[in-house]
């Protein structure tokens, strides 16, 4: 017997939450993406272990950060621009080279490749592709005889050597791990969203498929990965301001603070709120004390994921007000005495002008369209919910089942 | 319409306390044959009172249902007037709520299954209209009005 145990919230059934999940759902890697990353990284793998340089010497090459974790989003304010970051855990002469000559064989081996753009950073070689996507392929080596994939990433600025360059320890796989296992599947997350794709025409547009492959991966599946989704959005609509310079806030260290923060059956708002709230106490603390913020990662302590930013309190305590401001505004969402007229512009300064903008259109369609044709439903507290059915959760199957929707006709003055 | 009488008010105020636990029988006047229900309803962003007034006098009217708190937020120069599908807009705005040349809703109708959910549709649609400029509940305006023969225009 199959025993099929529901858990999580439909993020589309709180009129906030849906707000929230309809922007994430507009910002994260689309499915189509998603399958078209993989299958890029998988051709790079066997591009690379086709060159002299790199052959048989590729232990493993897997996908690290965002893109193991499922919380892709478009990179800094835009839209249709995703970063996919890629370990190769590279054995052989790769464990006694320099850092800066492992960087430069990495972006000597994929010149040329596909007439793509290649540039070399500090710890990684990008693959710029024509549709936006970006590969950044870090290069690192093994601390064999420790925890399964402890190992070091090459650190060099370039063009020369530096006494700067550094093998930097790390254990990006360990922390998928660990963030997974905080954060388990939500099946009305899962479902919401899986449904939500199914349904937009982005994707059967994309996809150019009549029938979604049964391996389709629909991304985000709880809501502490939608809403580290929707902080890293917020952080890069702050970020994308050219008054500000230097770093952003690491992708790493927001995701442990997501799963951190991880509660079974949290709302999306909630969950936001209390990523935000972790963050704006652990830097009031390391302030207070004079201190930078510091976190690594909890399955590797030397592997510390604010090594490069902050670079001193002030930068810490200008992203504590970020997030202060992010918790008051949704906060006053939810006090259920909102100004409607201000609220628009709020939204779009915290994720964006264009997305924003969209969903806020087509929520109200939507919902005027439910109504237009009886498909909303009541909760006994005066609610609207115009979600499916199916998807009903606890707390909305109170509502009171005599009370169907019937039609009927706006009214009343001329304008 | 189920029978030859219309809903009693009694009826009508058993049936709406006990649908929607918010609501309390603000007035009961069985001699003058009207009463007064208030309310919180929580469509979908913000909370509201509303209050329903209804008296057997209005059986083809139906009841006059009233915003109390928040204040409705007006839009001047907005497509739709600056306060859209109300009646008496300038001085005691009720909400209309449906078309009553088409009987949508007659007294021998239930006011707690028709004309409280029409509320919760408009007030839902009054958020969208607010965040978004448009109205996308449909609905259609008066545009003249000489006894009880409306000249009615599409809208939407």
């Amino acid at each position: 017997m199959t025993v099929n145990i529901t858990s999580g919230l439909d993020p589309f059934l709180d009129p906030i939450d849906r707000i929230l999940a309809e922007i994430a759902f507009s910002i994260q890697l689309p499915p189509s993406l998603h399958a078209k990353a993989v299958g890029r990284y998988e051709a790079v793998r066997k591009h690379l272990e086709a060159s002299a340089a790199f052959q048989d010497d590729i232990e493993h090459f897997y996908p690290q950060g965002s893109m193991a974790i499922d919380a892709t989003i478009s990179t800094r304010g835009t839209d249709d621009e995703y970063d996919i970051d890629i370990i190769a855990q590279l054995g052989g002469a790769f464990h006694n080279m320099q850092p800066l000559d492992v960087l430069s064989e990495l972006e000597n081996a994929l010149y040329g490749y596909r007439g793509l753009t290649v540039k070399r950073q500090s710890r990684c070689v990008t693959l710029e592709y024509a549709d936006n996507m970006h590969l950044d392929i870090s290069p690192v080596v093994r601390d064999y005889g420790y925890k399964d994939r402890q190992s070091r990433i090459m650190h060099a600025k370039g063009p020369h050597y530096s006494s700067e360059d550094s093998r930097v320890p790390t254990n990006a796989y360990a922390f998928v791990e660990w963030f997974k296992s905080r954060t388990p599947n939500e099946t009305r997350v899962r479902d919401a969203f899986q449904k939500r794709w199914l349904n937009d025409t982005r994707f059967r547009a994309d996809a150019e498929v009549d029938d979604v492959p049964d391996q389709t991966h629909f991304g985000a599946k709880n809501m502490a990965t939608l809403a580290l989704q929707l902080i890293k959005r917020y952080r890069n609509i702050r970020y994308s301001d050219p008054r500000r310079t230097g770093r952003m806030p690491p992708s790493v260290m927001l995701a442990y603070y997501a799963a951190l923060t991880s509660r079974p059956g949290q709302r999306l708002a909630d969950a936001l709120i209390g990523i935000c709230s972790a963050i704006i106490v652990d830097i009031a603390v390391s302030s207070g004390a004079g201190q930078m913020l510091h976190v690594a990662n909890p399955e590797y302590s030397s592997d510390v994921f604010t090594d490069r930013w902050p670079e001193n309190i002030a930068q810490q305590d200008l992203f504590a007000r970020d997030l202060n401001e992010l918790v008051t505004g949704l906060n006053h969402l939810r006090s259920g005495n909102a100004d409607l007229t201000k609220m628009p512009g709020w939204l779009r300064e915290m994720f964006g002008e264009r997305v924003v903008s969209n969903v806020i259109d087509r929520i109200a369609k939507e919902k005027g369209s439910a109504i237009q044709m009886s498909n909303q439903s009541y909760t006994n507290r005066g609610g609207l919910l115009v979600a499916a059915p199916t998807l009903v959760t606890p707390a909305v199957a109170k509502t009171p089942p005599v009370i169907q929707p019937s039609p009927h006709t706006f009214f009343g003055d001329a304008p | 319409m189920t029978g030859w009488l219309p809903i009693s008010l009694r009826e009508h105020d058993l049936e709406i306390k006990k649908d929607w636990p918010s609501f309390r029988t603000m007035l009961f006047d069985p001699r003058h044959q009207c009463a007064t229900w208030r309310g919180e309803l929580h469509p979908q962003i913000n909370i509201y009172t509303v209050e329903i007034e209804y008296s057997m006098k209005q059986l083809i009217d139906g009841p006059k249902v009233r915003v109390i708190s928040p204040s409705l937020v007006r839009c001047p120069g907005n497509n739709e007037g600056s306060l859209p599908h109300m009646y008496d807009r300038d001085t005691d705005p009720y909400l209309c709520l449906f078309d009553p040349r088409a009987r949508e809703w007659t007294g021998w109708m239930s006011i707690s299954k028709k004309i409280i959910p029409w509320t919760i549709d408009w007030l839902a649609c009054y958020e969208d209209w607010l965040l978004t400029g448009v109205w996308h509940g449909g609905g259609r305006h008066v545009t003249t009005f000489s006894g009880m023969h409306f000249d009615l225009e599409a809208h939407q």
